[in-house]
């Protein structure tokens, strides 16, 4: 398969499975509800040393936010219920309820799964806070010093969420792989489900499972797409191509995943991109397979 | 289940009617007929609901009250969960000893409400009558037509309560109710008591 002369590898992208949260983050202005989605998504990269993977999803309107203010949603992924629970604590915590004018939402109102987020970071009111009901839903009053933070009591979790979707961009050289990953994250940042959450959702430096010389390492370069090693290891690269780079999407569910490689990948089909392939691990790291090919095709 | 209950009075009454068990966590377990059935008195006569309320709608805990209710006093009272919406005025004893849920009176309240509070919240568009929250000990009363506030609670600061913002917006959404964009996004006075019976219960005034 080749789209405008870039081949499309016949592989599949491996994703497993993770539990997911939606924070949503109001504001006096979006200016303030950014500059703590910021924080709460800081080193957030990757499971794998970070605890969680986060980035913001999108902004939102007053018309979609809770109290009527400016917003934004960020998605927060963790291995399971428990994780999303002491990621979120950690971090709303320290990030948001630290942040001027910010209150706090769930974003998966629908969820059954439910962990309780509100309570326990309640606790710095020192009994001073206080809770109200509305809409059936319980929420926080924490004094602070410039009046109160607003907190929801318990955030769905989604746990059903994948994470590692990938696609690797292959090209002749660096400029073309950056080129092309960013016209893929310009045209997947902001679709709803998903989250790029890589510094502007891009990877240079993929991993394999455990590494080839280190036993402590859970996780090493992925050699066989180091540009500099196709002559010294067991390479996947062909000659010509001198520069990699990844896309890693996490959803909130597998449907997500799907329609943004679709779109990341038919942007990135780029003059200077010669083949577009994945990241698996032979179906051992998890139970999701995207297979490029028929994504591409429309189907899945 | 309906979405709602609404309870509508017939006719304009001149006699006080107190109501018992009109409560949004009540109604949420009766039927049609059973709300129909609650008790209620004319002065010295007992009566039921029915007899002065059309109902509509059973087994839901949103509540809507319908009417020229200045002279029907004790909704809400003792309620301890749910929601009630009094569209127009509301009697004496308005939520009186509640204790979870909230309540809305988009007119003014008589004398009494929330007295006697535990929890909840009592959000008052109109003019609050007198002694509102007293021997409150927890539960937030919303002013936002006018109050005489009670001596016995103070004034700690004025601010911008965010679940106020949150409330209202709720309310203009789920409801449909004329709240202005100024008392959304407006500041409040809160005040802390009851004094007479230590509590940490609350009026916040809006003052613009």
């Amino acid at each position: 398969m080749n789209i405008r002369g870039v081949f499309i590898e016949d592989t599949f992208a491996e994703g497993f499975s993770m539990a997911a949260a939606r924070v949503v983050i109001t504001a006096a202005s979006s200016k303030w509800s950014r500059a703590a989605a910021l924080k709460l998504t800081g080193f957030a990269t990757s499971i794998i040393a970070c605890k969680c993977e986060a980035a913001i999803e999108r902004e939102l309107t007053p018309d979609e936010t809770p109290d009527g203010r400016p917003g934004i949603s960020v998605l927060l992924f963790a291995v399971n219920a428990e994780g999303v629970k002491r990621r979120l604590v950690e971090r709303i915590g320290s990030t948001v309820l630290t942040c001027p004018t910010t209150s706090c939402f769930d974003g998966l109102p629908d969820a059954t799964d439910r962990v309780l987020v509100g309570r326990a970071l309640a606790a710095f009111g020192d009994k001073f806070q206080s809770s109200t009901v509305v809409g059936g839903q319980r929420y926080w009053r924490v004094p602070v010093m410039e009046g109160e933070f607003l907190l929801q009591e318990s955030f769905g979790v989604q746990k059903k969420a994948v994470g590692g979707g990938n696609f690797l961009i292959l090209a002749e050289d660096a400029p073309s792989a950056l080129a092309a990953a960013e016209a893929a994250v310009e045209v997947m940042d902001g679709m709803p489900g998903i989250i790029l959450p890589f510094p502007g959702g891009v990877v240079r430096s993929g991993s394999k499972v455990g590494s080839r010389g280190y036993q402590s390492m859970t996780a090493s370069t992925n050699d066989s797409y180091c540009p500099t090693l196709r002559l010294t290891t067991g390479s996947a690269l062909v000659e010509g191509v001198n520069a990699v780079l990844e896309i890693v999407i996490d959803g909130l569910d597998a449907d997500a995943i799907i329609r943004a490689l679709r779109a990341g990948i038919e942007a990135a089909c780029r003059p200077g991109v010669r083949t577009i392939a994945a990241g698996n691990y032979g179906g051992n790291l998890g139970p999701f397979r995207f297979p490029l090919r028929q994504i591409m095709a429309g189907g899945c | 289940m309906s979405d709602v209950v609404t309870v509508s009075l017939r006719a304009p009454l001149t006699d006080p009617l107190q109501v018992e068990g009109l409560t949004a966590d009540r109604v949420a377990g009766l039927s049609e007929c059973e709300i129909a059935a609650l008790p209620a008195s004319l002065g010295a006569r007992q009566a039921r609901l029915g007899d002065f309320f059309d109902v509509k709608g059973e087994r839901s805990d949103r509540l809507r009250v319908v009417g020229a209710l200045k002279h029907v006093h004790g909704v809400a009272a003792g309620m301890a969960g749910g929601e009630l919406v009094i569209d127009g005025d509301g009697g004496q004893g308005v939520a009186q000893g509640m204790t979870g849920g909230l309540v809305v009176v988009c007119g003014d309240v008589g004398a009494d409400a929330a007295r006697a509070m535990i929890a909840g919240t009592l959000v008052v568009f109109g003019r609050t009558g007198a002694r509102p929250g007293r021997g409150s000990r927890r539960g937030s009363i919303v002013a936002l037509g006018g109050i005489d506030m009670p001596v016995t609670y103070w004034c700690a600061c004025t601010y911008e309560p965010p679940h106020v913002r949150l409330l209202l917006t709720y309310l203009r959404r789920r409801y449909g109710l004329n709240v202005e964009d100024q008392m959304i996004g407006g500041r409040y006075r809160r005040h802390c008591g009851d004094a007479g019976d230590p509590g940490r219960g609350e009026i916040l005034e809006w003052v613009g």
